[in-house]
Parts: structure tokens; sequence; C-alpha cells
């Protein structure tokens, strides 16, 4: 195995987060009644014809900018001609000589990773293979859905480095608002060519192709497999040859797949029923001043801006969700560490217990930090409220008046000067100890537990301060 | 400017591509009648074009359809022609995928 | 009032002023239709239109006005009409009802037309003398014994022997105006993108236009208002404004500046429709055109051109016809490529089999280049002589065919020959001009000729005033 460098590029199609699909108005939307988000275009009826959604365009513009891609001034859709029972029209929209991106790159730990192109193209059907006596079921719900395939130089060199980049690329398109990437739902799909050669050797190996990869796992475990088998193969003198292989999950190792002589002969040519698009700087301006911070951004600023350490700013910026949470939960009190702290710990372990989602707003958050910091409610408390607002949805306003704030200020005072009666010893402690800040502590610690912790911690201190002054 | 033949490989594979069956005789006789259609067509690849360049009718982006979701075709609609149905999905013999 | 002798425009104004209704009209051409059943120029005529007809009789007492109310019209067989059979000339469509309406037709049943029938074509509309129609061969309405051309040859026989005033065809290289040549009738391909093409069963999606085929060329006016304009369904389609074409129709051509093209003169040499343009050209001058020698070098490449990019186009556009999802299934098919290729097989006459053969030649790798691209350039290049030759001159004066129809049977054994058919008409649907054919003459037994007028695109106002000159005209130099 070390004797050989491993050479590996993708393709990766991702479902874009529209309202519409890409060439008519049917709903983009997945997991309905089979045919039930259809219309003559997306069934390939006679006289049908192909009207381009804006927003798919602009989204492949954003997903390019996010990549430092060169956004092309015109883009030109072709057809790419093949039959197969999902495709309705035995042609897929698609773009070959102008896409909307070109180049562009990604950079990894170790390496940047080229981008050759991304373009805009249609989804296919669904095919469900059912048993002999019922067939395959064709539903072209999903016939349609607008899809960018990004494709990459073939500059990845091992499973782990095609992984970080397939993570930083959906990080992306997530955070840029471009998909949704729910692998599970077939939202990001990807193919893989790899090839391997003689360690150092300037000479390209042969390269098969895998298709369809729907997790980061299959795509890990595909190219070790198909690289050690690779390997293998002329290890003992055999020559790779090149074809497209199917992965089995199940079995985890690659089978080759019949291959039909016509199917690569796709005779791609202009779409006729279909106008170019002129993409001009201002549009592409436009859509950059739309685009938010992207991850590395992000972390940029969390840690420069806002003092936080490389660990949580890694965190807080792995998940859109999360870093647009953080940031909203900052909106509501200008203090970043304490808020990340809370998230750290609080807020994602509810969500590593089980939880879904996460069951506080920003603002009830922020306002917990709030009454922590003011000493309205002590951090006990406080938790003790967070967990009551994320099982129970219970108010916030309700919860202050239980857990804080609500002793009167005159009883409160009333209860100091007591304690402070009571315990002439401690008062004694206090004015001779070298550590006069324990014995004020353990008076404050006294008026919460007369309290139950309601007692405003801050009013509670100046009372303290003000009694013991006096004796 | 030599003629444009055809073989019967050439033939059987635009076939292929055309997802069309012709007997053998059929295939013979395509030859000769195709060849002429090609002498017609290749005065269009002899001739000169000087530097005439592809150029697209195109629109701005701003002018292409809005991202707005409207109702489709009801599923029965949707069927209505076609050869065979089951489960409101439009069926073929069981494919190897 | 005898309705066939009405025009459109007066047929259209009876029936709105309740003189006629639309129901006694309907049944009027119903009747002629079923009479001239020789023709085969009618596939079916629609169970309900006599119960349409009434409808719109209602509506029009209720005050409903609209270009086309009550008007009865035929459509070619590859236009979609909700819930009306739409076969396209083909076996492989054999049973298909149209799921939607096209514009076209939605167009004129918002004006209150009556869509009564569907018109016979070549299949897929790839011919043009209307034998290659599964259904049958159309005869010429005016000798029988002759094709009507093609491939809208059973909406212009339709027209030409009285079974409707309107009827509707489509144009890819000449579909429209080769057949109302040989039928005596008036048609138009109005300029690429004028009329929506959604809904229409696609041949050559970047050259073809649905247009009018009526009697006359104010008709024909009238009724491309109706037709034209934006469709949201159709990228193609023009969103500039539609002007009124009637009121371009100024009966007179004094001032205008007649494009005589020098290759049309070298190509029409010999032929019988020589006299007939020259006769148009006289005419013309003296009435005050002026007559100007124009140019477009590579006229005689718009025949070949078209051939690389007509199949190439309708080879893909055929591609959906796989059996899989409507239509046509082979009973024999057992997996599915045999679904593909049986279906296919049995389902396409040769004709269009020769073209998709040939579509799939000039797209495929190694022969792209040579033949698909070199075509495509080859079309700016014409577009950008034409433009030259229009800063010269208002249109174009051609012949529409070479002679009058031919003989069923002439041409069929001969793809080439009848390819040369479409000479004279499928530069305009290269350029993607307006172009519109009107008798002009008569050759062989009496047989009508056609005169084609070409403008630059848009300027279909200047198309119908130059037309309509001649028509009137037409008498006067009318022999035998």
């Amino acid at each position: 195995m070390q004797e050989y460098d491993i050479v590996i590029g993708l393709e990766v199609h991702s479902e874009l987060k529209t309202n519409a699909k890409v060439f008519c108005s049917c709903k983009n939307e997945f997991g309905q009644a089979p045919n039930t988000n259809c219309c003559p275009v997306c069934v390939g009826l006679p006289g049908a014809l192909p009207v381009l959604n804006k927003k798919a365009v602009q989204l492949v513009i954003k997903a390019g900018l996010t990549m430092g891609c060169e956004i092309n001034d015109l883009a030109v859709f072709e057809r790419k001609n093949y039959f197969y029972p999902d495709l309705a029209k035995a042609y897929q929209i698609s773009q070959l000589v102008r896409p909307i991106c070109l180049g562009g790159k990604i950079e990894l730990k170790e390496r940047e990773v080229r981008l050759n192109r991304i373009h805009l193209e249609e989804d296919a059907g669904k095919l469900v293979h059912s048993t002999a006596a019922i067939g395959t079921l064709i539903d072209y719900n999903r016939g349609g859905v607008p899809l960018m395939e990004l494709v990459t130089e073939p500059d990845i060199t091992s499973a782990d480095e095609a992984v970080e980049f397939l993570t930083k690329l959906r990080q992306r398109l997530i955070f840029a608002g471009v998909a949704e990437c729910k692998m599970e739902q077939g939202g990001m799909r990807c193919d893989v060519n790899i090839s391997v050669k003689k360690k150092g050797s300037k000479e390209l190996g042969q390269r098969t192709e895998m298709k369809n990869l729907n997790s980061f796992k299959s795509v890990y475990r595909a190219i070790n497999y198909e690289a050690k088998r690779q390997i293998e193969v002329l290890e003992n003198g055999g020559t790779i040859v090149q074809e497209t292989r199917k992965w089995d999950d199940n079995h985890g190792k690659s089978v080759s797949m019949r291959k039909k002589e016509t199917s690569s002969d796709y005779r791609y040519f202009p779409d006729p029923d279909m106008l170019a698009v002129e993409i001009s700087r201002e549009d592409v301006e436009n859509l950059r001043n739309e685009l938010p911070l992207m991850p590395e951004e992000l972390k940029a600023k969390y840690m420069g801006e806002y003092g936080l350490s490389e660990y949580e700013s890694d965190i807080l910026t792995k998940e859109k969700d999360l870093s647009a949470y953080f940031n909203e939960t900052i909106k509501n009190i200008n203090n970043p560490k304490e808020v990340s702290n809370w998230i750290l710990t609080e807020v994602l372990n509810r969500l590593k217990d089980g939880s879904e989602e996460i069951k506080i707003s920003p603002k009830d958050l922020a306002s917990l930090i709030s009454l922590v910091e003011k000493k309205i409610v002590t951090r006990t408390n406080a938790k003790e409220m967070l967990t009551r607002i994320w099982e129970n949805g219970e108010k916030i306003e309700n919860l202050v008046k239980e857990f804080g704030g609500n002793v009167d200020e005159s009883e409160l005072k009333t209860l100091v000067e007591n304690i402070i009666k009571n315990n002439p010893k401690a008062v004694a402690d206090y004015k001779t100890s070298d550590t006069p800040e324990k014995v004020f502590r353990w008076f404050t610690g006294q008026v919460m537990k007369e309290t139950r912790g309601k007692a405003n911690a801050a009013k509670a201190e100046e009372f303290i301060k003000e009694f013991l002054s006096r004796e | 400017m030599s003629k444009t033949k055809i073989t019967i490989d050439e033939v059987k594979r635009l076939a292929g591509l055309s997802a069309l069956e012709f007997s053998d005789e059929e295939l013979k006789a395509f030859i000769p009648e195709f060849e002429q259609i090609l002498e017609l067509v290749d005065e269009v690849k002899n001739c000169d074009i000087g530097d005439s360049k592809l150029e697209y009718t195109s629109h701005k982006l701003s002018d292409c359809r809005e991202d707005v979701a409207k109702e489709s075709l009801p599923q029965e609609e949707i069927l209505l022609n076609s050869p065979k149905t089951k489960k409101g999905s439009f069926c073929v013999p069981k494919m190897l995928d | 009032m005898k309705i066939d002798e009405l025009s459109l425009i007066d047929l259209a104004k009876a029936i709105s002023e309740q003189k006629i209704t639309s129901y006694d009209a309907t049944k009027f051409y119903i009747e002629k239709c079923e009479e001239r059943k020789d023709l085969n120029a009618i596939l079916e005529i629609f169970d309900d239109a006599l119960d349409k007809a009434k409808e719109m009789d209602e509506k029009i007492k209720n005050g409903f006005k609209g270009k086309l109310a009550g008007v009865p019209v035929v459509i070619k067989d590859n236009i979609l009409y909700k819930g009306k059979k739409a076969s396209c000339g083909s076996r492989f469509l054999e049973n298909y009802v149209a799921q939607y309406n096209s514009t076209v037709v939605q167009k004129m049943l918002d004006a209150g037309a009556v869509i009564f029938a569907r018109a016979n074509m070549d299949e897929f509309a790839m011919g043009s003398s209307t034998e290659t129609s599964y259904y049958g061969i159309t005869k010429n309405a005016l000798d029988p014994t002759r094709v009507p051309g093609g491939s809208s040859g059973g909406s212009a026989s339709a027209v030409g022997a009285g079974l409707t005033p309107v009827a509707l065809g489509t144009d890819t290289g000449g579909s429209i105006r080769q057949p109302s040549s040989y039928n005596g009738v008036v048609g138009i391909k109005p300029t690429y993108g004028r009329v929506s093409r959604y809904g229409v069963i696609a041949f050559a999606s970047s050259i073809e236009q649905v247009g009018p085929i009526t009697k006359n060329v104010k008709d024909n006016a009238y009724m491309l208002e109706v037709l034209v304009g934006g469709s949201e369904h159709d990228e193609t389609s023009l969103k500039t404004d539609v002007p009124s074409y009637l009121s371009q129709i100024k009966g007179s051509v004094k001032g205008l500046r007649i494009g005589v093209l020098k290759e049309i003169e070298e190509a029409v040499a010999g032929f019988e429709v020589e006299k007939s343009y020259r006769d148009t050209l006289k005419m013309l001058k003296e009435n005050g055109a002026t007559l100007v020698d124009v140019s477009i070098k590579d006229f005689k490449l718009t025949l070949p051109c078209y051939y690389i990019i007509a199949p190439a186009e309708a080879t893909s556009n055929l591609g959906r016809f796989d059996g899989v999802k409507y239509s046509r299934r082979s009973p024999d098919a057992k997996d599915v490529d045999e679904i593909y290729f049986k279906s296919r097989s049995e389902g396409f006459g040769k004709e269009v089999k020769r073209r998709i053969m040939l579509g799939n030649f000039v797209l495929s790798s190694g022969y792209f280049d040579a033949y698909y691209n070199k075509a495509k350039k080859l079309q700016q290049k014409l577009i950008n002589e034409s433009k030259e030759a229009f800063k010269k001159c208002d249109c174009f004066v051609l012949p529409t065919t070479a002679g009058v129809a031919f003989k069923l049977g002439a041409k069929s054994g001969d793809p080439v020959a009848m390819y040369k058919e479409d000479l004279f008409t499928i530069m305009a649907n290269i350029l993607g001009t307006p172009a519109i054919s009107v008798p002009f003459g008569k050759g062989e037994n009496g047989l009508p000729l056609g005169i084609q007028i070409v403008a630059d695109r848009l300027n279909e106002g200047v198309v119908y005033n130059v037309a309509d000159f001649i028509e009137s005209k037409g008498g006067d130099y009318a022999r035998v």
C-alpha cells in the first residue's frame, strides 16, 4: 500500500433548496405520494416545455461564490440524451459547454482541492424495484428537482480527505442556504473516480468510477476498498479496466456493472427549448452580498472578536443551526464567552441526551444568562429553570417569580439583619480573618439557604455589607 | 470531396442510439438511402463558413421564472395515457438495479 | 347568407351579430367534412363540437365578445386540445388523449372558437405530402390524384375544399406554406417565437411555428392576431407587444422595396413557377414598388442545413416516445429494453425512423462538430447575410414551390427528392423570419401556384400587406 499514491476525483450532486422545481412550477418536496408533484413537464408529456427557475441559478452562483469559482457570464443548458425509465424525456437537461461556475477550490487541512466546475441540472425520477409480479414502479416527483453537480480535479489522495472535503462542502452549502444536503433523502450523492499509481509517478493510472454513494461512510469504505482492489490487481500483474462499478454497502465491496455500448454517447447539444442565461456582474455582486459568513470566517470572528477558544469556535461553527443560534443569542446579551459556555454545556448536553432540537429560544437563553449575571437567580437555579423551559415549555417570566428576585427587599433586609445578629462568631471571624471574602460568601450562602435561592444575590450582598459594616 | 460512407456496424450503432430495431434486410436497404441523404448534408460539412460563430439566444437572469410553487396535476390525470400503472406509479417489468 | 361564401372575418361578424348561429355554422362545416371524407383531410370530428357551438350561442346571447366567438376551427393533429386525441399522424400516439391545452388552443378558446375537428398530417410533421401519416394519405382539395403537400396537408386540403373557414398548421420547413400553395389557400409561418409552441408536439423546436391557414390574406391576419403572444410556459416565445396585423394591410405597395434574391433568380430558372414568380415581380413594380437586387449567398445551403438541425432536434424530441409513460407499449415487450425498441419500432413509420437515425448520426461523437455545430454556425452566417439584405429591402419575394402539387406517390420512394420539395420554404425557418404563401398564377391543369413573401423578424405586417396586394391582383394574372 505504501508504494502507491491514490488519486481521487469527486462528482457531488446536491439537491437545491428551492420552493419549485427547476424547469416547472411543481413543488420541490420530498416524501409525497407517487406522481402527485407532477405536471406535463415532469412526465415529459408531448408539447411540454422547460422554463428555468431563477432561484436555482442563483443558488448555484452562491455555491460557487463560497468556493471562489468564476461565474460564467452566459450559462447554456444542454440535453444529455439516453433512455432510462427514470428520465421522462429521454434526455436530462444539464450543462456541458458553459456551466454556471468554473474553477474554485476548497482548502483542506493539508491540501487544496481544486474544483473543475459546478453546473445546474435536473434530478431524475425514482424507481422502486418491487417484486417480479409487480415490477418496477416509477415516480416522477423527484424528476425536475434542481440539482447542482460539482466536479473536482483529481486532487484528493485518501478516503479521509474525501470525507473531509465532503464535510466542508456540505457545511458550505448548508451555511449558504444553497442546499440542505439531507443524505438520508438522497439530497446529496457522490460519484467517486479513483485510480492508483506508483508513488511519485507522474503518469495517472486507469480509473474506475463508483456511482451514487449516499453517505460519507460509504464513500470512505468504497474508496478504501477500491484502492486496495486496484493495487492488488496491479500487484498481481493485472490491468485496471476503465469501468463503472457499483458499491455494495451491505457486503462492503464494489462490483463491476454491465456496461451498455451505447451509454457513453450522450449526444449533448444545446436545448432548443431554452434560452441561454446572461449573468451580469451586478447579479453576482448582489448574490455575494446576500451570502452569510462561511464556517471558517465565523470561526475567525468568534476567536478574534469574541475571544472564544478554537475548540469552542469549532464546535459552534460546525452546524449552521448552532452557529445561527449562538449569533442570535449574543444579539440579546453581549457576553459571547458566557453564551458559548452555556451552549457547549447545557444546550449540547441536552441535545446529546436525545432532544432533536434546541427547545429554548435564543432570547430566553440570553435572559437566563442575564439573570445569573445580575445575580437575580443563582446559576444552579438558572439551570433548573432551563430544564423546565426545555422539558415543559414553561414561561421564563413565571420561573423568575418562583426562583428569584421575588423576596421583598425589606424582608430581605430583615433576614440579613437577623442572620448577622444570630451569628456573632462569624461576624468576629469576618473581621479578623485573612480571607474575609470566604466568610462573606458564607453569609451569602445563609441568605440563599433561608430563601431557597430566591433572593436577589446582588441585593443580599449589598445588605450583608451594610450590616457587617455596622457591627 | 469524397462521399461519406457508412458501414453496417455504424448503422447498427445508430439504431442502438435510436432505440429502433431493424431486420437485416432493412438495415441493408438503409445504407444506400442514408448515403444519399449524407451526400445532401455533406454540403454543409464541406462548405466554407468563414469565421461565423455560434451565437446563443439568451435572456437576462432577472427575466427567469420566479421560484413560486404551483399546483400540480392530479395523479390520475398524470397517469391518464399510461399503458400500465400500479400503486399510483408508472410500471415496467422488474428491472435489475 | 351562405355560410361557405363568407370569409372568416365575415363569418365571425355574422355569428357575433347573431345573424348566423355558431351551431348552424359548425353543423354546416361538419357536414362538409362528412361529404368530403374521400379527401381524408379530417381525422376526427369532435363529438362535443355541436354542444360547444350551442354553448357559444348562449354565451353570445349573454354578451360574450371574442374575435372567434362561435367560429368553427380545425387544428392539426399535433396540437393538444385537452380531452381530445392528438396522434401526430403516428401509430405511436394512436390513442393519446391530450392532458392539457396548448397555448394556441387556449387562446382560441378564450376568443370563443369552436374547435370541431383535427386534421391529418405527415407523421410527426416529417414529410411534404401527407403520405407518411399512419392514418392514410390525404388528397389535394383541387385534384384528388395529387398530394395536398405536407406536413399540414390535412389542414390545407380542408381549407381548400371549404371544410372549415380556418385551420391551424405547423411549419418546420415549409409545412404550412407548401400545402397552402398546393391547395390554393393562404398560410403563414410567423416569426420564430411569435406564437407559443407550448402544447404542440415538437419536431424541431428551434425552427418551428404554429400558423393559420385561411382562404384569404385578411382572414389570415385576423386569425394570427388571436394566436400570437408570449407564454409563461415557453421561454422561446416572444414577450414583446403584439401589433394589429389587419391595420397594416394598406392595399398599396407604393414605395416598398422588394428584394429580389440573386440566388432565387438562378434557382427558379426552368421551374413551372418561374412565370408566376416573374409576373409577381413585374406586377409589384408596375404598382409602385421598387425592385432591389439582394443576395443571400448561401441560400442553397439552407436545405442541407435544415436536414442536419431538424433531425438532430427531432431525434431528441422523440426520445420521450419510449413506451414507458403514455400511449403505445409493444404487447411483446418483456423487459424495459424491449419496451423501448419494440414500441418505437412498431409505433414509428419509415420516414420518422430515417430522421431519428440521421439525427443521431449528426449528433453522435465524432460527427457532432462536422455536422451539427457546423450547421448552427452556418445558420448564424445565413442570419447575418439576411440582416444585410433586409437593410436594403422591406421583404423578399420568392416562389413557395417549384410547381403545382405533384401526383400521389410520385416522390414517396425517393427521400431526397421529397426533401427538395422544401427548397424555397426552408430559408424562413432557418432565419426565423415570417413567411407567407399566397396563390398567384396557375400551372398545369389550372392548379394553383404560390408566391412567398419573407420579411425580417417580427415584420408580419409587411408580409400581410404585400400578400394582400398580390392576392388582389391575382385574378389579372391567372393562366390556364
